[in-house]
């Protein structure tokens, strides 16, 4: 192997980041025009335009989800663990939300029945509204610590309730993830459709581009001055073997900006975050929904590494016993497995992203209400 | 302790999720490979029929492949939400094939059956033709790397326990490929998927053939049925259980428990037929017995033992004795590793000997915390809970059987008289044919009960018991969502039921074509 | 090796299954012909 485990643990890191990228970019969009479906189609035919302006593709994207779920799992098995357990009421209502998506997608227009395709409207609107939510609630929460510890076999005790994971701060983090994938679906959709559906979606991303920027910059204020973050006072070396309880961690003021601090071109990360939800507005009015695609996905990607540069090497503080919380260099797997993990995403990925854009290629172009007319029984 | 209520409820919410799963993946994996069959004969032969038999059979396929995802993705949160302590114990050889099966499997299969849906006017026909064989393609690497990481938990080859991370590690990624468990498991499971998709057309196309409506339509979907599905009955009774048995610990105590076979008999043992296992008083009431045939299906010779259920009693009560002294050692390291920040070699060298069977050691926890320090009596019903229960084993395992000879004889008419081109005239072959379509699925969900309560006390065969493997977790949570999955499921499983009678009845009329039955009637 | 199995195995219940088609596809072109 040409890394030792040091790096392959930076490396691990790294690529799960790039999955969740991967998955905020993709499912984004398609969660966000789920967020948006009920109130930018107002008649049948306009919904179902907006449902199959994603219909065919929405399958795949969400697979980034389903993968980021299993990279976590093998990568940092006690990552998985221990976050997966501990937000439990929280990942099942996520998980009753998603339900909805394959199902509303492929049974809604199966049947004519105006209430039968309303439900599924809603269930599709929940499908996209629900997990975007939730997934900005539990980085608001990994952020201000999570209340958990083990014992001396590693068994995980979590002591949080489910109301405590909806504190303000969270709240807001919610906020922002929402508005975010929102302003990216309105985005795409105005790229695949024409007419008042496309007036429509300029609006969307005026509103929730505003709402993001507000939202970020307010939580940006709120973590350098407002939360105390986590600091590793000392640790084994970075290539020892992972173990969670042989290290000492502090709870301090400002202490998610340190990485800033010490690297200040960093700074250009969230920098890329607003610039990215700017130009994106401001494409989307000028009706150039392309450009404004790239620019909402730049600021997505600006976001996330926005927090993981603050948390680095962070990936789950415990604020019960901030010594036992979950860092890059003691929650991955072994050597071997790593090395195999990182492997598969060398093959795989690129593979990935060439028959997805095959794909998209293929299935290019406007979604029309004569489209729909013409294709009554094969679209959704 | 661990809360005896959380672990039975986590299991059973595991069983209905599983359960649940699975009743769509096995029609998933069999009727794409028939739709890539019949679309290559439609681009060989040119006539449209095959093209609406694609896409009819399609549409179908679509209705169920929605509720394999929805539940599929239940089962990728559930090891980390339920099963917490499993995943960190065992995550770095398990949550591999679990990856490796996102990036091969998921995307493949996911992104192209878009295509496959909305492609038909944009793409070549030989490019059509591959997105569909590459669903197919993708589906059956899902289920490869699933059964792998399956096949690990039944039998654990290739990692090690190391107690300075607390949990298994990998040593060997191909011996997990290549566990003989998992190879079985994948062929004779994939192959089940394909009789179940061949009952599924058959069953259906025998519905129109009665009707006298859409024959064309109707022999031809057949003909490819019977011949794709015999095929692989075949294979699912001749290749699925060959070998893999002798393997691992876990298959020999699942095995004399799936025959209940209390007493080591003779070589070659009898096998029973019929009977009521009894697990307290370990005798099968009322068992008639066939001889000599046991011996031959276990081993596959007339001069070895299988060995009895009362003596692997005694074999796993021997290995929770060790186990404890491996529990003490483990300790020990523990300590000395906190203390002293390094091990003693000869701690190390002792722990070495007996680390093998940790996992016996670790039985024993349900009854005392310590361990090392159990009585006799603890011991004793430890080493009873080596044993799966007998009876379920025994019923489910030859409710599954009977269906695959059942599943057969069906197969082996249906093809014997389409090649005699009389097919349509068998009306009791095709009212059997008809009534034959829910076997398949009774036999993959019995299949995966023997599988899985043969598997217990264990999740991870040998070296992990079930009931250390949960999350912390308190009751109340599981009952809500216990609560929450069965009204999802039963809704969901209402409307696919629903959707699934209203299109095959409708059959290729629900293609709008104005080619087929209803659409003939009411064009004035 | 069942995974080599499973690969021969497959690509002959297909064929099993495509030359079950093409017969019958053959036979009614020759009834067709015939009279
Ligand atoms: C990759 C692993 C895996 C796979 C592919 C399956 N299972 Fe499983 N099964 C488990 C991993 C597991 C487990 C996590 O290990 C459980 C949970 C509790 C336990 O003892 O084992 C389990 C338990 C479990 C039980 C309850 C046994 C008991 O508690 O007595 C049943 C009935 C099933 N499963 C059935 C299935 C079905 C129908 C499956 C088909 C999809 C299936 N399993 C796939
Ligand atoms: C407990 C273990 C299992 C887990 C964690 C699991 C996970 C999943 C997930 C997440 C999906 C949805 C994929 C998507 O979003 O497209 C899925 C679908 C599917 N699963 Fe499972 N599954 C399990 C058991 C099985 C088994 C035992 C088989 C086959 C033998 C199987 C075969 C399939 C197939 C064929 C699909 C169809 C959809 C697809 O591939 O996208 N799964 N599974
Ligand atoms: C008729 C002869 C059959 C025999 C002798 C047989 C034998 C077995 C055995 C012993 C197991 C347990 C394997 C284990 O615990 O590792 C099993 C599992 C299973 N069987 Fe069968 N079976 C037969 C027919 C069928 C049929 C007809 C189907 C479905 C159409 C089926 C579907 C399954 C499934 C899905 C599993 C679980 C996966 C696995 O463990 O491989 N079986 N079978």
């Amino acid at each position: 192997m040409i890394f030792d485990y040091e790096t392959l643990k930076l490396i691990t890191w790294l690529l799960v980041g790039v999955l969740l990228i991967g998955f905020a970019l993709m499912d984004g969009f398609d969660m966000g025009i789920g967020a948006l479906l009920p109130f930018l189609g107002k008649t049948d035919e306009e919904r179902r335009v907006i449902i199959n302006s994603i219909g065919a593709t929405w399958e795949g994207n969400q697979v980034w989800f389903v993968t980021a779920a299993g990279a976590i799992f093998a990568a940092w098995p006690i990552v998985y663990a221990v976050s997966f357990s501990g937000f439990y009421l929280a990942l099942l209502l996520t998980l009753f939300a998603l339900f909805f998506r394959p199902v509303g997608f492929d049974y809604r227009s199966k049947l004519k029945d105006p209430r039968w395709r309303s439900t599924w409207d809603w269930g599709l609107f929940v499908g996209g509204f629900v997990p975007a939510l939730i997934f900005g609630i539990a980085f608001g929460n990994l952020l201000q610590g999570v209340p958990f510890h083990f014992d001396d076999e590693l068994r995980a005790f979590y002591t949080g309730s489910f109301l405590a994971l909806l504190n303000p701060f969270a709240l807001l983090a919610g906020v922002v993830s929402l508005s975010m994938l929102v302003m990216h679906g309105a985005v795409y959709l105005q790229i695949r459709t024409t007419d008042v559906i496309h007036e429509r979606c300029k609006k969307a991303v005026k509103l929730f581009g505003v709402i993001f920027i507000v939202s970020f910059a307010i939580a940006g204020v709120w973590i350098a001055y407002g939360i105390d973050g986590f600091k590793v006072i000392s640790m084994p070396a970075l290539d020892a073997l992972p173990n969670p309880l042989a290290k000492t961690v502090e709870i301090a003021p400002g202490a998610w900006m340190s990485n800033y601090e010490t690297y200040s071109w960093s700074m250009l990360l969230p920098a890329l975050a607003f610039v990215g939800a700017i130009i994106a507005i401001f494409w989307s009015m000028f009706n150039a929904p392309v450009l404004a695609f790239i620019a909402s996905s730049m600021s997505i990607v600006g976001v996330i590494m926005t927090v993981g540069m603050a948390m680095f090497p962070f990936v789950m503080p415990s604020s019960t016993n901030p010594s036992h919380s979950l860092i890059v260099w003691d929650s991955a797997s072994s050597y071997l497995t790593l090395t195999i993990i990182f492997w598969a995403s060398v093959i795989f990925i690129p593979i990935i992203i060439f028959y997805t854009s095959w794909v998209y290629s293929v299935l290019r172009g406007k979604i029309t209400v004569e489209h729909i007319r013409d294709n009554e029984h094969t679209s959704y | 302790m661990i809360d005896e209520n959380v672990v039975d409820l986590s299991r059973l919410q595991f069983a209905i999720t599983a359960m649940y799963h699975f009743l769509f993946v096995p029609l998933t994996l069999g009727l794409s490979f028939l739709m890539a069959i019949m679309e290559s004969v439609y681009v060989m032969t040119n006539k449209q029929i095959y093209r609406d038999m694609t896409m009819f059979w399609g549409k179908l396929f679509a209705i169920n492949f929605a509720l394999g995802v929805t539940t599929g993705l239940t089962m990728e949160f559930q090891f980390g939400t339920n099963w917490a302590y499993y995943s960190h114990y065992v995550g770095d050889i398990f949550g591999a094939p679990l990856a490796i099966e996102g990036m091969m499997a998921f995307f493949l299969e996911s992104t192209m059956i878009g295509l496959f849906f909305f492609g038909w006017d944009r793409l070549s026909k030989r490019k059509h033709l591959m997105v569909t064989w590459l669903v197919a393609f993708g589906s059956n690497m899902s289920a490869l790397w699933i059964l792998i990481a399956n096949g690990w938990m039944q039998n654990p080859v290739g990692a090690e326990f190391n107690y300075e991370t607390m949990r298994m590690e990998l040593t060997s990624f191909a011996e997990v490929i290549f566990n003989p468990v998992a190879q079985v498991k994948f062929v004779h499971t994939v192959a089940a998927g394909y009789v179940t998709g061949s009952i599924f057309v058959l069953g259906i196309s025998a519905y129109y053939m009665l009707q006298k409506r859409d024959l064309a339509f109707a022999t031809r979907s057949f003909a490819v049925a019977s011949g794709f599905g015999l095929a692989s009955i075949l294979s699912v009774i001749l290749l699925g259980d060959e070998s893999g048995y002798t393997a691992g610990e876990v298959q020999k105590v699942k095995l004399a428990a799936i025959e209940a076979e209390w007493e080591t008999e003779e070589a070659p043992a009898a096998f029973t037929a019929f009977g009521f296992p009894n697990q307290e008083t370990q005798h099968t009431d009322y068992a008639i017995k066939i001889p000599y045939v046991m011996g031959i299906i276990a081993t596959r010779s007339l001069h070895e033992e299988v060995l009895g259920i009362k003596d692997l009693i005694k074999i796993g009560e021997q290995h929770i004795r060790e186990g404890m002294i491996a529990y003490g050692l483990f300790k020990q390291l523990r300590k000395e590793l906190k203390e002293e920040g390094k091990v003693r070699e000869e701690t190390k060298a002792e722990f070495e000997k007996y680390k093998k069977y940790l996992g016996y050691g670790l039985l024993l926890k349900k009854y005392t915390v310590n361990v090392v320090d159990a009585t006799e009596e603890q011991i004793k019903k430890a080493a009873l809970d080596t044993i799966p229960p007998v009876a379920p084993l025994f019923w489910a395992f030859r409710i599954m059987v009977a269906s695959g000879f059942l599943i057969l004889l069906v197969l082996l008419l249906s093809f014997y008289f389409t090649a005699t081109r009389t097919i349509v005239n068998q009306r009791w072959l095709l009212w059997g044919a008809l009534f034959a379509i829910p076997l398949p699925w009774i036999a993959c969900e019995m299949g995966w009960v023997v599988a899985e309560v043969g598997r217990q006390p264990w999740t991870i065969g040998g070296i992990l018991p079930t009931h250390l493997s949960v999350s912390t977790r308190t009751a109340g949570e599981l009952y809500f969502s216990i609560a929450g999955f069965i009204v999802f499921y039963t809704v969901l499983l209402v409307v696919e039921m629903y959707l699934m009678f209203k299109y095959a009845r409708l059959g290729p009329s629900s293609l709008h074509t104005g080619r087929y039955h209803f659409e003939k009637e009411t064009v004035k | 090796m069942w995974y080599f199995a499973w690969i021969l195995g497959v690509l002959l219940a297909c064929s099993i299954g495509i030359i079950n088609l093409l017969w019958l596809e053959a036979e009614e072109n020759f009834e067709k012909n015939s009279d």
